[in-house]
Order: C-alpha cells, then sequence, then structure tokens
C-alpha cells in the first residue's frame, strides 16, 4: 500500500468534511507553521522537498516562493489556479471533491509563506459545483478561525475568495489568469524582464500555483521535506502525483501515486488494462498538450526528467489511452480542432498556424492529402515553439508525436487516399469510425 | 550602455533599447507589424524574429521583446530566422482577401511590402477564408476588416495611447474582430491615425477613397494650420485637389501622431466656391493688371490724404513670409503699422505671451509628456488644440497629476480634476493655487522681490469649493518635481498670460521648477505677435475709417466679418473706404465685399514658414502648383477626359509674391527683390538674423529670446475676482474640435461631426431661469435668428453661458450678446422672443 | 429593465470592490440568468453598473465561451467534443442529442426549452461521453441516460444554476 498524501481522506461518494479533515490532523501543519516557522523558513521547506509544480510546467514550487522575498510592498495575491481545462485532465475537480479543506490549507499555508493578504480560487465554469461547494468550505473555514483577521490567534490575516471564469483554456496560463481576474480580456501579457511573482494582479506580486501542488504543502510543513521526497519512486521525482487515466480503459479515474510510477503500471493496475477487444496503441502522457506516447515506451517512469529523457513530458499526468481501432490522425484533429477554437488569438503562430495545420491533417484524414503536407505540417509544427506562450507548443505537441511515432499511419492515408483505419464494436456504447470536418 | 553586434556590425545604444530599435539605429530593418515605437512592444505577431547567436539571449526571440545587452551577437539574416518570418507571412495570409487592386493602402502597405521581402509568393493553404462583415466608422475611416492581419496596433492606438473607449478588440481565436460595439462614428478626435498606423488597409481615409493611388498623389511635408500646435504633416495633392493628409514624425512637435481637424481640415483649398478669378470693381480681371491699379489707386490716396491714410491687415494664419512682407511694405511705403488681429484680446494676448515666453521657461509638447504635474488654465484641450490633449494623456499614463482650470465643462481622455471657475475668477483661482504651492514648497530660495510678490498675491477665492479644490492642487503642486502649466489664450485676455509667466517662475526660483507652455489664436499667431510689436488694433483702426483717417485697407488673408461682433458697423466702416483690397483664398464676406480682389494660394500651393505657439519656426513646402482641380472642370467624371485649360485655373500667386508685385509697382524697391524674405528680418528681429540662415533645419528652428532677469514678476498684483452682476450670465464664445476653426470648417466630413449649435448652462441658472435641457434658445439679433440647442450640465462654472462657435450659426451669432440676463433666457426658448438689445462690448 | 433587487445587489457589490472591473464575469453571467442570455439590454447594463462602455464589455463577453449574445433555451446542453470524448462518441451523443431534439448543433428547441452546445473538455474524462447541463456534469452518456436525463429536466421547474 503506498501512502497516500493527498486522497488521505478520500471518501469516494462525497467530499471529507472539516471534522474528517481535522481528525486526521489536519490545519495541523497551518499551526505548526504559524508557531514555529518564519515565512522564509516555509518556502525552504518547500524548495527542499523538491516539489515541482502540478499546473504543467513543472516550474520548482520552492523557487517560485523564495523570489517574493524583497519584493516590493504592498498587498501580494495567492491565485490558486483550478481552471483545468486541459482536455483529459479532471484531477484538481477529484481533489477539490475529495478533501476541499486539505486544499485550502495548502493555500493558506503558501499565503504565509510569501506573506500575502488575498486568495483568488480561480474556478472553471464547468465547476459550478466545485465552486459552490469550496463557498461552503470557505465559510466553514472562517468560522473555525484558519481564515480571516489573526488566522489562529498569530498576526497572519488572509481571506479566500471564488473567482469565476467564463470559460476558455487559456484562462488557465498564469499571466492570462491575472488579467482574467482583473476583467481585462485574457491575453497572456509579458512584459521584458518583468515577473507575475512581480507585477501581477493590481500590478502587485502574485503567486499562480495549481490546486494540486498547494495541497502537497501541508504534508510538507508537518512530516518534513525529506519524508515528501523520499515517497517518490525514482530519485529525479518528489512525492505522489494524481494521475488521471481517461479513454480505452477499463477503470478510468484518477490515482494518487508515487512520483516515478511507470505508465505501464498505472494502466494495467490501477486503471484495470484495456477494455476487451482493445489493444494499447498510444497515450497521451500528459493532456492534451504532450505527445503520443507509443507502447514500446510504456515502461517510461513517470516522472519530470524520465519523461524528458525520451523527448516527453509529464505535462499535467493526464494519461489518454487510444487503442488499436483510433485513428490517431483523426485523434490529432480532435486535439487540433480544441486549440483552434481556444487559441487566445493574440500570435500569429496559433491564431493563423493552427488553422493551417488543421487544415492539413483534415484534407490527409479526408484522402486529400499531399506528399508535401508531411513536411509542412512538421515545420510548422516545429515553428510552433516561438509562439508567444506555451499554448501553441502544447498544441503542435500531439502532431509532432504523430509524425514522429506514426508517419506510417499518416503515408498509409495518402497512398490509400481515404482512412485507412477499421473499427470492431467491440467496445459496445457509442462506436463508430468519424472523420471529423 | 550597452555595446551590440548585429549583422556583424558594431553598435552603443542607450540602455532600453530594444534590439529592433538598436538595428534600425544601423539602418537594418528587421521586419515587423505590432511593433511600434511609440506604442511598446507587445511580441504578438511574430514577425520581428532574429537569431541571437551569442550573449544573455539565446536562440531564435523577438527583437521587439529583448532589450539590447552587452555582448549580444545578433544575426537578422540566419537561415531559421528568415524561414520562421516566412512562414508568419504565410499564416498572416491564409485569410487575406487579396483585393489589392481596389484597396487604397497599395501600394504603402506594410504587408504588401513584407509579403514581397518574406518571399512569399504561391499559396498553398487551400481552405476557406474567413470573412467579416464591415462597419460604418463614421465619415473620416473607412473599414474593411477582411484585410485585417491582427497586429493589435489599432486597439493599442485608440485604448491605450489616446484613451477612448468606443473602438476594440472583439471575439477570439482566428475570428478576431478590431470595431465599434455598432455601427457609428469613431469617438475619437484622433481617429486618423488608424489609417497610418494600420499595417494594411483595414482603416482607410474616407474623404479620399478611391480618388488616387499613392504613389500618383504630389506629395510634401507640410505644416497643419488648424490651431497654433503647428503638427507635421505630408499632404498630398492629385489632379490639382489636395485629397490626402497624413501625420508626419516631429519629435519636438506633435510626436507621430496628429488630429483629425488636422488631417482633415484642407477641403477649403479645394472648394468649387473658392475666389479664384481676380476682380476689379466687381469685374473680372488679370491679377496683375487689378494689382497695378491697385498700386495707382494707393498712390493717389496718399497724395490726396497722406500715406498714413493707408492701413494694413494680415492674419495669424499668414505665412510668417506674408507678415514680413506687409511690414517692410508698410514701413516703407508709411503706411501705419499692420495689423494682424480683428479681435483686441487675441492681439494683447498675443503681445503677452511674445513678449513673457522665453527658453527659461518654454515648454513643447514633448515636455509635457514627461511632466509629473500639469495646470490647464483657461484651455479646454480636446476643443482647443486637440493635440494638447494626447500629450497631456501621455504624462497622465505616467502618473502625473492633471488639474484644469476653466469655466468650461471640458472632457478628456485620461483622468483629471477639473476646477470650475468662472472667466472673470481664473488669474485669481490661478494665483491662489500657486501661493499656496510657493507657500508648502518653502520660500527659501526667493528674493526679496519675489517674496513682496507672492506676498501681494490674493490667498483667497470668494467660493469655498474652489478655495479648498486649489488648496489640494496647490500641494500636489508643491509636491511635484517637474510641473508644467498650460495657459490658454482664446477665452481669457492677457492678464492671464502675463500672470502665468510670472507664476512659472516663481516657481523656478522656488523647489519645484516650471514650465510654461501657451496656446495662441492661429498657426502664425506668434509671427504677428513678433511684428505687431508697436502697432494698434483692430479696432482702433476701424475708428479711423469711421473718422475718414483711414481711406484705404488692404487686407490679406483675413476676413474681419468672421467673428468681429459689430457686424453693422464694421460694414459701415468699410463701406466708407475709398478702396478695400482683399487677398484671399478663402470666399469670405470681406472678399466679397472688395473694390479690388485678388485670388490668394493656400499653404499647399504657395508653402511658408510658421512659428508655432512654442516659437518653434517651421517651414511648409509647397505641395502642388494649384488651379481648379480638374474633378470640378470635367464636372466630376474621372479621370476627366477633358484637360482644356480653364479660366481661372492658372495659378494663382502667393500672398507673398503679390506683394512683392505690388511693392515694385509703388517703387518700394526691397533690399534684395529676387531673394528670400529672410533678408528682410534684421529690422524685426535685431540679433536673430544669423539664426536665420536659409535654409533653417527641417524640423524647426527655436525662437525664442533669453530674456534677462529684470524682465521677470511684471504683472501688477491687482487680480480681479468679478463675475457678472448677480442675476446675469457671461456669454462665452468657445472653440469645438470641430465646425469652428476658420479654415477646416469647410471640410465637409468634419461638419458632419461638429454636431449642432450647442449652448451650455450651468444647473443652478437653468433652474433659476426656468429653463430645462433639451430646450432650444432662439436669439433674434437684426431679424436674423440663431438657434442653439441648450445643454445643461452641472461640470461647468455656474453664472456663464457657453456657446461654442459653430459654422452652421448666421451672422447674427458674432453679435451674441457678451452678457444675458438670466431672467431673459425662459423667454429666448418661447416663439416670441423679444429682440434683445444690441449688447455688443468689444474688449 | 433589472429588477430593483438584482440592481441593488450588484451596486452594492460593486460599490465594496476595490477593483470594481474584477466584477465583470459575475455581472455578466447574473444578468445573462436574469435576461435568459446576454441581450444587447443585459450587456448594456452591465456596462452601466460597471463604468465600461458597451464595447468593453462585449470585448469579453465574446471572448468567453459561456457568455450567451444569442438566445439560449432553459437547458444549455454543453456536449463534451474533447478529445476521450470523441474516443466514445463514435455514433455520437451529440448526433443522439439531435436528432432526440430536432435541433442542429448550436440551435435551441423550439419551446425554449434546451440548446445544443458542443463544447470543450468538460473535465468529466472519467465518466466520457459526457456532457454539462447548467453547471452540472453528466455521464457516461448512453442512449437510455440521455432520454432519462432529458426527460427528468423538462419536468423540473426550479432555477438555473449560475453557469449555464
Ligand atoms: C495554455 C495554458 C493553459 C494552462 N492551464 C492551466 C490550468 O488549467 N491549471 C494550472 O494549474 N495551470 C495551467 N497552466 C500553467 C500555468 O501557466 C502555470 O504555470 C501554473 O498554474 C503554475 O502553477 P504550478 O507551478 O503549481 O504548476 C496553463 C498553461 C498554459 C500555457
Ligand atoms: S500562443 Fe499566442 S495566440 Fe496562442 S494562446 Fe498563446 S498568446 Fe494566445
Ligand atoms: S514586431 Fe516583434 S512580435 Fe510583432
Amino acid at each position: 500500500m503506498t501512502e497516500k498524501v493527498l486522497f488521505l481522506n478520500q471518501k469516494f461518494d462525497r467530499p471529507a468534511t472539516l471534522e474528517e479533515y481535522r481528525e486526521n490532523g489536519g490545519y495541523g501543519a497551518l499551526a505548526l507553521a504559524l508557531e514555529k516557522y518564519a515565512p522564509g523558513q516555509v518556502c525552504d521547506l518547500v524548495a527542499e522537498s523538491g516539489l515541482r509544480g502540478r499546473g504543467g510546467a513543472g516550474f520548482p514550487t520552492g523557487r517560485k516562493w523564495l523570489s517574493f522575498a524583497g519584493r516590493k510592498q504592498g498587498p501580494r495575491y495567492v491565485v490558486p489556479n483550478t481552471d483545468e481545462m486541459e482536455p483529459g485532465t479532471f484531477k484538481d475537480r477529484v481533489l477539490v471533491n475529495c478533501d476541499p479543506h486539505l486544499v485550502l490549507e495548502g493555500i493558506i499555508l503558501a499565503a504565509y509563506a510569501i506573506q500575502a493578504d488575498q486568495g483568488i480560487f480561480f474556478i472553471r465554469p464547468s465547476y459550478e459545483q466545485d465552486a459552490q461547494l469550496i463557498e461552503g468550505e470557505l465559510n466553514r473555514a472562517r468560522e473555525a478561525g484558519y481564515l480571516g483577521k489573526n488566522i489562529l490567534g498569530s498576526d497572519f490575516s488572509f481571506d479566500i475568495e471564488v473567482h469565476r471564469s467564463a470559460g476558455r483554456y487559456i484562462c488557465g496560463e498564469a499571466s492570462a489568469q491575472v488579467r482574467a481576474i482583473q476583467g481585462y480580456r485574457p491575453n497572456p501579457r509579458k512584459m521584458p524582464g518583468l515577473h507575475l511573482t512581480e507585477r501581477g494582479l493590481w500590478d502587485q506580486p502574485t503567486l499562480v500555483n495549481n490546486a494540486e501542488t498547494l495541497a502537497c504543502i501541508p504534508a510538507i510543513v508537518s512530516r518534513g521535506p525529506q519524508w515528501f521526497k523520499k515517497i517518490a519512486r525514482t530519485p529525479s521525482g518528489a512525492g505522489t502525483k494524481l494521475f488521471c487515466v481517461s479513454g480505452r480503459v477499463v477503470r478510468p479515474g484518477c490515482y494518487e501515486l508515487p512520483m516515478g510510477t511507470p505508465l505501464r503500471e498505472i494502466i494495467e493496475q490501477e486503471a484495470g488494462g484495456m477494455l476487451p477487444g482493445s489493444e494499447f496503441k498510444a497515450c497521451l502522457p500528459g493532456g492534451a498538450s504532450t505527445r503520443f506516447l507509443p507502447k514500446k515506451q510504456w515502461e517510461v517512469p513517470m516522472d519530470f526528467e524520465s519523461l524528458k529523457k525520451i523527448g516527453h513530458q509529464l505535462g499535467t499526468s493526464s494519461i489518454i489511452v487510444f487503442d488499436h481501432n483510433t485513428c490517431l490522425v483523426a485523434a490529432t484533429i480532435n486535439l487540433l480542432n480544441f486549440f483552434v477554437r481556444e487559441s487566445c488569438g493574440w500570435c500569429t503562430p496559433c491564431r493563423d498556424g493552427l488553422p493551417f495545420m488543421r487544415h492539413l491533417l483534415l484534407e490527409i484524414e479526408h484522402g486529400r492529402g499531399k506528399e508535401e503536407y508531411i513536411p509542412m505540417l512538421r515545420s510548422m509544427a516545429g515553428q510552433m515553439r516561438h509562439a508567444y506562450c506555451a499554448f501553441a507548443p502544447g498544441a503542435a505537441e500531439p502532431v509532432l508525436g504523430l509524425l514522429e511515432y506514426f508517419e506510417d499511419e499518416v503515408r498509409e492515408h495518402l497512398s490509400r487516399g481515404k482512412c485507412p483505419c477499421r473499427f470492431s464494436d467491440a467496445g459496445g456504447g457509442f462506436r463508430r469510425k468519424q472523420c471529423l470536418t | 550602455m550597452p555595446y551590440l553586434i548585429i549583422d556583424n556590425r558594431h553598435i552603443q545604444v542607450p540602455r532600453g533599447t530594444t534590439v529592433i530599435d538598436a538595428a534600425e539605429r544601423l539602418g537594418i530593418m528587421i521586419p515587423r507589424f505590432c511593433y511600434l515605437k511609440v506604442l511598446g512592444a507587445v511580441g504578438a505577431c511574430r514577425m520581428c524574429a532574429v537569431m541571437f547567436e551569442a550573449g544573455p539571449v539565446k536562440g531564435l526571440q523577438m527583437s521587439c521583446m529583448v532589450q539590447a545587452a552587452d555582448g549580444m551577437r545578433v544575426s537578422t539574416t540566419h537561415p531559421e530566422a528568415v524561414a520562421f518570418r516566412r512562414q508568419i507571412i504565410e499564416w498572416l495570409m491564409i485569410n487575406h482577401p487579396h483585393d489589392c487592386p481596389v484597396c487604397d493602402e497599395g501600394g504603402h502597405c506594410l504587408l504588401q511590402d513584407e509579403t514581397i521581402s518574406g518571399g512569399h509568393s504561391r499559396r498553398r493553404y487551400t481552405g476557406a477564408k474567413r470573412t467579416y462583415p464591415d462597419q460604418d466608422l463614421g465619415p473620416l475611416v473607412q473599414h474593411e476588416m477582411n484585410r485585417c492581419i491582427q497586429c493589435y496596433r489599432c486597439v493599442r492606438f485608440y485604448q491605450e495611447y489616446a484613451g477612448y473607449r468606443d473602438l476594440g478588440v472583439m471575439g477570439i481565436a482566428s475570428r478576431i474582430y478590431y470595431g465599434r460595439f455598432s455601427d457609428g462614428a469613431l469617438e475619437s478626435p484622433f481617429s486618423g491615425n488608424l489609417i497610418d498606423i494600420c499595417p494594411t488597409g483595414v482603416y482607410t481615409d474616407r474623404p479620399s477613397r478611391f480618388l488616387a493611388r499613392r504613389w500618383d498623389l504630389q506629395r510634401a511635408d507640410s505644416i497643419c494650420l488648424h490651431c497654433s500646435l503647428g503638427c507635421n504633416t505630408v499632404a498630398g495633392a492629385h489632379y490639382r485637389a489636395v485629397i490626402r493628409q497624413e501625420s508626419r514624425e516631429n519629435v519636438r512637435v506633435n510626436g507621430s501622431f496628429i488630429c483629425d481637424r488636422g488631417r482633415y481640415g484642407h477641403a477649403y483649398a479645394n472648394l468649387a466656391e473658392r475666389p479664384r478669378q481676380s476682380r476689379l470693381d466687381g469685374e473680372p480681371a488679370g491679377w496683375r493688371e487689378a494689382a497695378r491699379e491697385a498700386a495707382a489707386r494707393l498712390k493717389r490716396i496718399a497724395a490726396a490724404a497722406g500715406h498714413s491714410a493707408i492701413a494694413v491687415l494680415g492674419s495669424a494664419r499668414n505665412s510668417l513670409e506674408t507678415q514680413i512682407m506687409l511690414r517692410y511694405l508698410s514701413h516703407h511705403a508709411q503706411w501705419r503699422p499692420p495689423r494682424f488681429f480683428v479681435n483686441g484680446s487675441e492681439a494683447r494676448s498675443t503681445a503677452a505671451v511674445v513678449a513673457r515666453l522665453d527658453s527659461r521657461l518654454a515648454a513643447g509638447l514633448p515636455d509635457l509628456e514627461e511632466a509629473d504635474f500639469l495646470l490647464a488654465v483657461g484651455v479646454d484641450p480636446v476643443n482647443d488644440a486637440p493635440m494638447l490633449a494626447l500629450a497631456m494623456r501621455q504624462a497622465a499614463r505616467k502618473g502625473a497629476k492633471i488639474v484644469v482650470l476653466d469655466p468650461r465643462p471640458v472632457e478628456l481622455p485620461f483622468a483629471f480634476d477639473l476646477l470650475s471657475a468662472g472667466l472673470g475668477d481664473l488669474p485669481a483661482a490661478l494665483a491662489v493655487l500657486v501661493k499656496t504651492a510657493v507657500s508648502q514648497a518653502g520660500t527659501d530660495g526667493c528674493e526679496a522681490q519675489e517674496k513682496a510678490f507672492l506676498a501681494a498675491l490674493p490667498g483667497r477665492v470668494p467660493d469655498e469649493k474652489l478655495q479648498g479644490q486649489l488648496g489640494q492642487a496647490g500641494g500636489w503642486l508643491a509636491a511635484s518635481r517637474r510641473p508644467a502649466i498650460i495657459c490658454g489664450s482664446a477665452i481669457a485676455g492677457p492678464e492671464l498670460a502675463g500672470l502665468a509667466a510670472d507664476l512659472a517662475l516663481l516657481l523656478q526660483t522656488g523647489k519645484t521648477p516650471s514650465r510654461l507652455f501657451y496656446l495662441l489664436p492661429g498657426p502664425n499667431a506668434f509671427g504677428a505677435g513678433l511684428l505687431q510689436r508697436g502697432s494698434r488694433y483692430f479696432p482702433s483702426l476701424l475708428q479711423d475709417i469711421e473718422k475718414g483717417g483711414v481711406r484705404a485697407l488692404l487686407v490679406v488673408e483675413n476676413d474681419p466679418f468672421f467673428r468681429y461682433p459689430d457686424q453693422d458697423r464694421l460694414h459701415s466702416a468699410l463701406g466708407k473706404l475709398e478702396l478695400l483690397m482683399v487677398l484671399d483664398y478663402l470666399p469670405s464676406r470681406a472678399a466679397r465685399a472688395a473694390h479690388i480682389f485678388l485670388p490668394g494660394a493656400t499653404v499647399f500651393e504657395a508653402g511658408g514658414s510658421f512659428i508655432n505657439n512654442c516659437g518653434l519656426l517651421q517651414y511648409a513646402a509647397p505641395v502642388h502648383e494649384g488651379g481648379i482641380p480638374l474633378a470640378q472642370v470635367s464636372g466630376g467624371s474621372h479621370p476627366p477626359r477633358a484637360h482644356a485649360p480653364a479660366p481661372g485655373s492658372e495659378k494663382c500667386p502667393s500672398a507673398y509674391e503679390a506683394l512683392l508685385f505690388l511693392a515694385n509697382e509703388l517703387a518700394i524697391r526691397p533690399p534684395t527683390m529676387d531673394a528670400s524674405p529672410w533678408s528682410l528680418l534684421p529690422e524685426d528681429f535685431p540679433g536673430q538674423a544669423e539664426l536665420l540662415a536659409h535654409p533653417y533645419p527641417t524640423d524647426g528652428l527655436q525662437l525664442l529670446p533669453r530674456l534677462s532677469e529684470a524682465e521677470s514678476l511684471q504683472t501688477p498684483v491687482n487680480l480681479p475676482t468679478s463675475g457678472p452682476a448677480a442675476g446675469a450670465l457671461t456669454v462665452l464664445r468657445v472653440e469645438q474640435t470641430f465646425g469652428s476653426e476658420e479654415l477646416s470648417c469647410y471640410a465637409e466630413p468634419l461638419r458632419q461631426l461638429a454636431g449642432p449649435p450647442l449652448a451650455l448652462l450651468h444647473g443652478a441658472d437653468a433652474d433659476r431661469a426656468g429653463v430645462r435641457d433639451g430646450e432650444q434658445l432662439c436669439f433674434e439679433i437684426g431679424g436674423e435668428k440663431v438657434e442653439l440647442a441648450l445643454q445643461v450640465t452641472n461640470r461647468m462654472a455656474p453664472g456663464q453661458l457657453i456657446i461654442p462657435h459653430h459654422y452652421a450659426l448666421g451672422r447674427a451669432a458674432c453679435r451674441l450678446p457678451a452678457v444675458v440676463a438670466q431672467a431673459e433666457l425662459r423667454g429666448l426658448t418661447g416663439q416670441d422672443s423679444p429682440d434683445l438689445p444690441q449688447a455688443i462690448t468689444e474688449s | 429593465m433589472l429588477p430593483e433587487e438584482i440592481r441593488h445587489r450588484l451596486e452594492t457589490r460593486i460599490a465594496a470592490s476595490a477593483h470594481p472591473r474584477e466584477l465583470v464575469v459575475d455581472v455578466m453571467y447574473e444578468l445573462q440568468n436574469h435576461y435568459g442570455f446576454l441581450n444587447d439590454v443585459a450587456l448594456r447594463e452591465v456596462a452601466e453598473l460597471l463604468q465600461l462602455t458597451p464595447l468593453e464589455v462585449e470585448e469579453l463577453a465574446t471572448f468567453y465561451d459561456f457568455i450567451y449574445r444569442r438566445p439560449v433555451g432553459r437547458f444549455v446542453l454543453h456536449v463534451c467534443d474533447g478529445v476521450v470524448c470523441w474516443m466514445f462518441e463514435e455514433q455520437s451523443a451529440l448526433d443522439y442529442i439531435c436528432k432526440l431534439l430536432g435541433v442542429a448543433p448550436g440551435e435551441t428547441t423550439p419551446d425554449g426549452q434546451f440548446t445544443v452546445l458542443p463544447t470543450v473538455c468538460v473535465g468529466y474524462c472519467d465518466h466520457a461521453p459526457a456532457m454539462l447541463i447548467n453547471g452540472k456534469l453528466y455521464g457516461p452518456l448512453t442512449p437510455e441516460f440521455i432520454d432519462r436525463t432529458l426527460e427528468e429536466l423538462r419536468s423540473i421547474s426550479c432555477d438555473l444554476v449560475l453557469c449555464r
């Protein structure tokens, strides 16, 4: 039985209550930190733990926090990022629904560490039920003295409000999120040499962290950074990770496992293996913004560094599993449909380049492809890395994976003049070959 | 100062310079769409990618987003960079309609240029293009969204730079749409700049749409004549008509932009009713014949009644050359010295400004942008001189506090404090504000004379609320480091101008050295101010005409009827003259009344030098020969089929040329008949002749004297805090952005934007008078009616009835009374309004 | 016209906010729920409440997909077309729903009850294929489940949740 950090209080049919959370030591870390640690020491603990951001980019959390030391005075903000609109990703929803107070305690600890005054819980519209849940639990936390003025009798004051988004994947990007909260068009914006940690919300220092990242903090504080680091299965990893498994597996769901658990193990053991009649063809190991990963690589330990070594990314560690019947050209078109629709329209590669790429793939899927489309796609997908933000490079990843590992399948579309994929009806339910237009 | 290498060439640039600008200094133009120096970098288009080969930044990066740093080695021609930029162009073109043959941007289109230079010529995208409906953005700017490449320049200029909020970006992804919420004229008086900054043909010049290709235009550098700021333009003419103006960069004046009054105000040059025929006693004549006859009559009059029976009226729109020539002519012919202003208050204000503005004090628009506190007094920037508002906004964006002290309901595209004071209270209010500031900042640096001056300044105004506001603003002024005072001349008299200079000087001795910025009544009012020294003003001249002392009047590019209050008196006085000679290019009333009329040439035909409000001498080059536009000759068919010479299409003489001819006829030999007018200057600019080596620098020559200290603090400290008597309303005639200025009010598209004639009244006054917002005020003067829509607002000073000048108001509007009794207003809204007494005062 | 009670509530919130503009999405939602969609009247009211111009509100309203500038039904069926649901959707829940309701994607049933909108991944991939109806997640979708759900919704008279 592996150690649980995030799903310690999992009840499966309902969220853990404040009482249940407290029974298992909840809010102990907060009391400990307020009593024993200076804010800077909390940052040090987090840095020592090796925790890396769970929002997709994997930036070392401690390093981000430590940069707040010496920033200008005045209000500071913490933004728990619960936008979670990356296709295939649903871990933050499960997490919040499982143990809301764990997330809240993490936020409060982060706020203490960087001396923030206000937290803004950014939630996507599809998670309206979770927004309401959090609002309720925020009240409870407030009544119990974990939020508001002079938390637990200390001189630290902090409160959290919920900001409802009105949709759009780009709102998950940190600088776009900051603009969205302020009521501006949520284009990512960068000023040369200026980070959000210096000038974020209302030009004040602002910390944006993924909800899962923040939920790791209480355990780091109460059980120590070394303990946290060591529960990973690989030396390059730290802590546990929520893995979302979806697609053609028996038990899709969100599983907490040590960092570095091999991909195959997650699919075969946790998710119960492939659906009857389905064979593993490929997966996206970290959500829609990562490359297709073929079977030959599925022993890879799931942590940031191990995946990077073989040319992949952990992303949001959302494993989307495709079976042998799925046309990966069509799947890529579906992914591009998403990115084309959600692009914020700020920069040229993303706004105009992605529709061009989608057009080329559609031509191929419909049997109208030309030989020259393959190098065109490869070159355009490569150019995406020079877009303004990480959105467009992410959108290019599945295309690059398609061309890297499944070029033969693409070529078969060209040589046959149609999509070569067949279907069996073995999966049951809705099952039909579908070409998108 | 970072030192870097771009394309194997070394350059050192100031810290903070972006790589794209550093390259430009080397003459390397890195392709770009979204980047504009004035708007700053946003990195949206990704067109400016270059390769960073060594140094702190590595790899392919956007040169607009990276600041130059030591040790950088940059290649703009690296194959990867070239390939990426080519790809960007291809992406940008996938939805473009390829409608260059019918696009007015064609030939000066950045998208065309970079498509070609990027090497994109074969279309590989075979999918559908997305298309958009266009919007009607009003009479100035034509919208064509399909050509858009989403560079965001327009909204960044419109919203961020200029501060207007009715044009923006809607939609998302590849369906981004730039426009308004719904059809309608753009609200910004700077909207025409969209045309200049859009890198393709989304926004084009609407009045000149389809009239000419850019490369077919005769283009030349010009100066805007529609207020005193002297913004730089490029004017373009085609088939003898001036059809388009663009802004021309001058970092000492307007920066990169111009206002819409300046851009579209040129229609007067092409008017069908523009007088093109010389007339002698009502009959057509050749201009030389007419001028010769004028000379003969002038000689006769001089012989009979003496030289001083002849007078000259120039104007603030004369070029400096013309003004100098007028002065020279009257001096040598021993006529009366020339007058340049019909309005006595304008003449005196200008004299005060010219006397007081020196190099210690004078600020230019760019200085205002850098100020941290701006105090505008007697100024309504958007209406008086729109580009002033744009400069003030830049200061506001950088955090400057801005205070406007004025009776009008001033609106500006940024946050500011409006301190409402009646016209008569402006000087006292200004003095109180500055006195507060100087007292707060400490008077350590002040000498006895300054202390005495300070002590003599009033410390209070009667209005309690205003007193509080002045105290607060004084505190801001005291706390500022780079303040400037902006002082208008249109509504307030010369006392205010003098006081502003004194107060700025007083501040200079203290801890907050202030600069000073005046507005003047006309594009070359400064020149007129310099040259009118010693001469008196028009009203006294009128008296002399009435008494028979003056028998001949030579009017050059002026229309005394345009704004003179007592039209009947003017009419009968001018009727007494033996000779009224008028030279002008406008179809003015004076021109029609002249015994001898010579058609003039506009600035686009004659060129000329003008001194702006800051004392900067600038040159407007001739753009075309002039003559009747071919479109008029050929009845509008395009292109005209017949090119036969038409009557009057002979080139009109410039005023300068005509005056030279006249001087010759009068046997007054200018020192150098053939040379430039500058040779006439020394007489009027003692000690500055050497400055005026011709040609002077193209971006202008500063003509400000360095005054001696002794001349400071001259204003007698005896400031009125006078309002009209209880129950009376001071009538204030003011400018508005469109439709009031003498030249631009001929432009049809600007007339459309001018709105109906208005009168503005404070809510308290309206209540007392029993009139309501929206009612029609009807003045009947001398049988003529003036109708004004009443607007009631509490954002203005009480005790005033503010009436903007308006082209649609008849001549009777000139004679609106100076004071109206509150009690009368009610009657004015009725049908049977009493004929008002002609209470005409000339200050 | 906005009922006094809603207007008052919003004005109070706005007055209490240090940065009123941050409330723009909430205010849009609120008016959208009142009017059924964010019509021009509502949009102008949002602008007036927050001292924005209609254009500034439109800039935001047209960015977000959960702000409806065109009429929608009482229930908005956001049918997920994310990649996971797509994998399970081949006979297409979207097709099925459209056929059942007799509308095309993006359309509203004539009785004003349902609008069908294909939507990006709704974050319910572990229950694919999924959809979101007025802020509530539904899945995995089967024809029977869809029939049942729509039937239930028809009989509901309760208030709509915030995000539809
Ligand atoms: C297009 C795009 C979408 C993103 N969406 C999310 C998101 O939904 N949730 C999230 O936590 N981070 C998201 N991110 C990453 C954030 O920009 C940011 O890196 C992250 O919130 C930082 O938190 P972390 O360090 O805890 O991971 C997104 C990034 C991009 C480029
Ligand atoms: S890559 Fe460009 S257009 Fe795409 S989301 Fe980022 S900034 Fe917007
Ligand atoms: S000019 Fe640099 S990205 Fe547009």
